[in-house]
């Protein structure tokens, strides 16, 4: 007789291969699951639960927040909201040596408030701040690589997609999680561009300093976004207030949104269905993950693994920072081959208990974890935000974005160690919430 | 790049299937507006002075009906992502093999949920299961659901049977 943890082992390796073969992640998720479930307790009580996870999710009020974050996204794309925030950004600091990426940093932190995924935020933002970084003379690699580390900030923007899925799987409040979050994304975007102004300040070739905007043109481009960053405040801010619980501020997001495309005179049935139609496709798609993520999560439970790993933990007397350094490390290398959603349910399951039998707050996990995610999404060898920027400038070797990353990922490193010396920085908000 | 595509406002794939997408955007895109609305009265409600009783339940038979929908679309759209590390690297031969054992895979997800819930909705049944306060009956919203897994079970499997031949 094999013992659970065993199966648990197998079965963790069995799915980081069929991850890596190309198999959808959500059904990679539920079949490891199904399949531990069934070796474990029964085949029929493995189907029991796999019916009963995969109603209870799709009819679950507190999961309600995910496609209504989408649908407000979709809704706030569909008023024109792409670029605006770049611009806003580029008109007041884009005189400043390295200025323009340093707006492409302000740019993706207000654009990643709307669309709450780091690879839409590079993808918009750069398509718009690359050519024109580019016209003012920036060093290609610079730009590309100030654009990429940007982007990240995508990911921990509340209302982030990925901080949802977190909160789902780990059970922990949405609202704490996006008011956890709220401090590391300002520093983390302040790291950003203290190492632009230090790289231009070393070597001022890489960023000139462009144009004065006047301020009726700053003015014009603040009156631009107003209406976008009200939205985002009066959602993000009740919700952190307790105006309302997520799902309610989503609700409320998407009414307003729907306000927003009146406003702007772009209300029509045309717009609001290719809305529609592009949170319902991505939220079919994460719905299968969540279901397949619970599955798993269930499977691992069931295995005793992860009392074991807190067991292993205590009896080498390890510290918890010790501890929390080779989550780091072992997440940073899984990282390089598997993208971030992926990450996140693989390990949430097996690190969340650890962490809790550390007596580590699961909040600050959920910050940590996205921020680990974040710089997965820029380090060699997979850098999704890298390639999606090269797919928009061909003619910039992956070598040069890369090599400029570099200064990036030492800010991340950085900031991430920071973040795991002072979990205030992560906890101090919620505890104010909770007041 | 599969993986990459988990995120929000990525560019969608050309529609195949006009009318049947188009069907099941009205559907979905109906129970995802009367969940949003419901919410957000109840809100307005809360801070101006009234009540909207049982506005969780309206939102949470509105969400079977647009997540059930939702599912269904990305798997008629082929968005069910994945990591394509290997795969993008791999010869057509091995890569072929991959996409069918991911059809596969996706078939038999899909067809084991609909037989779980076909399971649970059969213990249930003769409880005649409704919500606490409209009293609003669930039978109907799980056999929906039911029936939305059992489409795209069948669905993967037809594309596997129609990639095997090949």
């Amino acid at each position: 007789m094999i013992m659970p943890e065993a199966i648990g082992l197998i079965a963790f390796v069995l799915l980081l291969l069929i991850l890596l073969a190309g198999i959808p992640i959500g059904a990679s998720l539920a079949l490891v699951g199904i399949a531990g479930l069934s070796i474990i307790i029964s085949p029929e009580a493995a189907l029991i639960k796999t019916g009963a996870i995969a109603f209870d999710t799709v009819s679950r009020y507190e999961l309600g927040v995910l496609p209504l974050f989408m649908l407000m996204a979709q809704l706030c794309f569909a008023a024109g909201a792409s670029a605006d925030f770049f611009d806003m950004a580029a008109r007041m600091v884009g005189h400043r040596r390295g200025g323009l990426a340093m707006a492409s940093i302000g740019g993706s932190a207000g654009f990643g408030a709307i669309s709450g995924s780091s690879l839409a935020t590079v993808a918009t933002v750069s398509a718009v701040a690359l050519p024109e970084m580019r016209r003012q003379g920036y060093q290609p690699g610079f730009a590309a690589a100030s654009l990429a580390a940007g982007g990240t900030l995508g990911s921990l923007t509340p209302p982030s997609g990925a901080l949802i899925v977190y909160g789902i799987i780990a059970e922990q409040s949405i609202g704490k999680l996006f008011g956890a979050a709220v401090i590391p994304v300002v520093t983390q975007a302040l790291f950003y561009i203290a190492v632009i102004a230090i790289l231009c300040h070393w070597r001022p070739s890489l960023g000139p300093a462009g144009p004065r905007a006047t301020w009726r043109e700053r003015g014009v481009a603040i009156l631009h976004v107003a209406d976008l960053s009200l939205l985002i405040l009066f959602v993000v801010g009740g919700l952190i207030l307790g105006w309302f619980t997520p799902t309610e501020a989503a609700s409320v997001g998407c009414v307003g949104a729907l306000g927003i495309l009146a406003l702007r005179r772009r209300f029509s049935v045309a717009a609001i269905g290719k809305a529609m139609f592009e949170t319902l496709k991505t939220t079919g798609m994460i719905y299968l993950i969540v279901i397949g993520a619970l599955l798993f999560s269930t499977f691992v439970s069931v295995t005793g693994i992860t009392d074991g790993l807190v067991g292993l933990v205590h009896a080498t007397g390890a510290s918890p920072i010790l501890a929390v350094i080779v989550m780091a490390g072992i997440l940073l290398a899984l990282g390089s081959f598997l993208d971030g959603l992926a990450l996140m349910l693989l390990m949430t399951p097996i690190l969340l208990p650890v962490v809790i039998g550390l007596g580590l707050s699961p909040i600050w996990f959920g910050i940590f974890l996205v921020r680990t995610m974040e710089i997965g999404f820029i380090h060699p060898p997979l850098g999704f935000n890298v390639y999606v920027i090269q797919a928009g400038a061909r003619d910039i070797p992956l070598g040069t974005i890369f090599r400029g990353i570099i200064p990036f990922l030492i800010g991340d490193f950085l900031h991430l160690a920071l973040l795991i010396a002072f979990p205030a920085i992560a906890l101090w908000l919620p505890a104010m919430q909770a007041r | 790049m599969s993986g990459a595509s988990t995120g929000i406002g990525d560019t969608p794939p050309p529609a195949k299937r006009g009318w049947v997408n188009a069907f099941l955007l009205g559907i979905g895109a109906t129970g995802m507006f009367v969940a949003m609305a419901s919410d957000a009265i109840a809100v307005l409600g809360r801070h101006v002075g009234f009540t909207l009783p049982g506005s969780i339940e309206v939102f949470q038979v509105a969400a079977v009906i647009a997540l059930s929908m939702a599912i269904l679309l990305a798997s008629l759209n082929d968005r069910h992502a994945a990591v394509d590390l290997v795969v993008g690297r791999a010869s057509a031969r091995t890569a072929r093999a991959l996409f069918l054992f991911g059809r596969l895979a996706l078939m038999l997800t899909f067809a084991l949920l609909c037989a779980g819930s076909i399971w649970v909705s059969a213990d249930l049944w003769s409880t005649h299961e409704m919500t606490e306060i409209l009293a609003i009956p669930l039978r109907p919203f799980r056999l929906f659901w039911i029936v939305c897994s059992g489409l795209a079970a069948i669905h993967f499997a037809r594309q596997f049977l129609k990639a095997a031949r090949q």
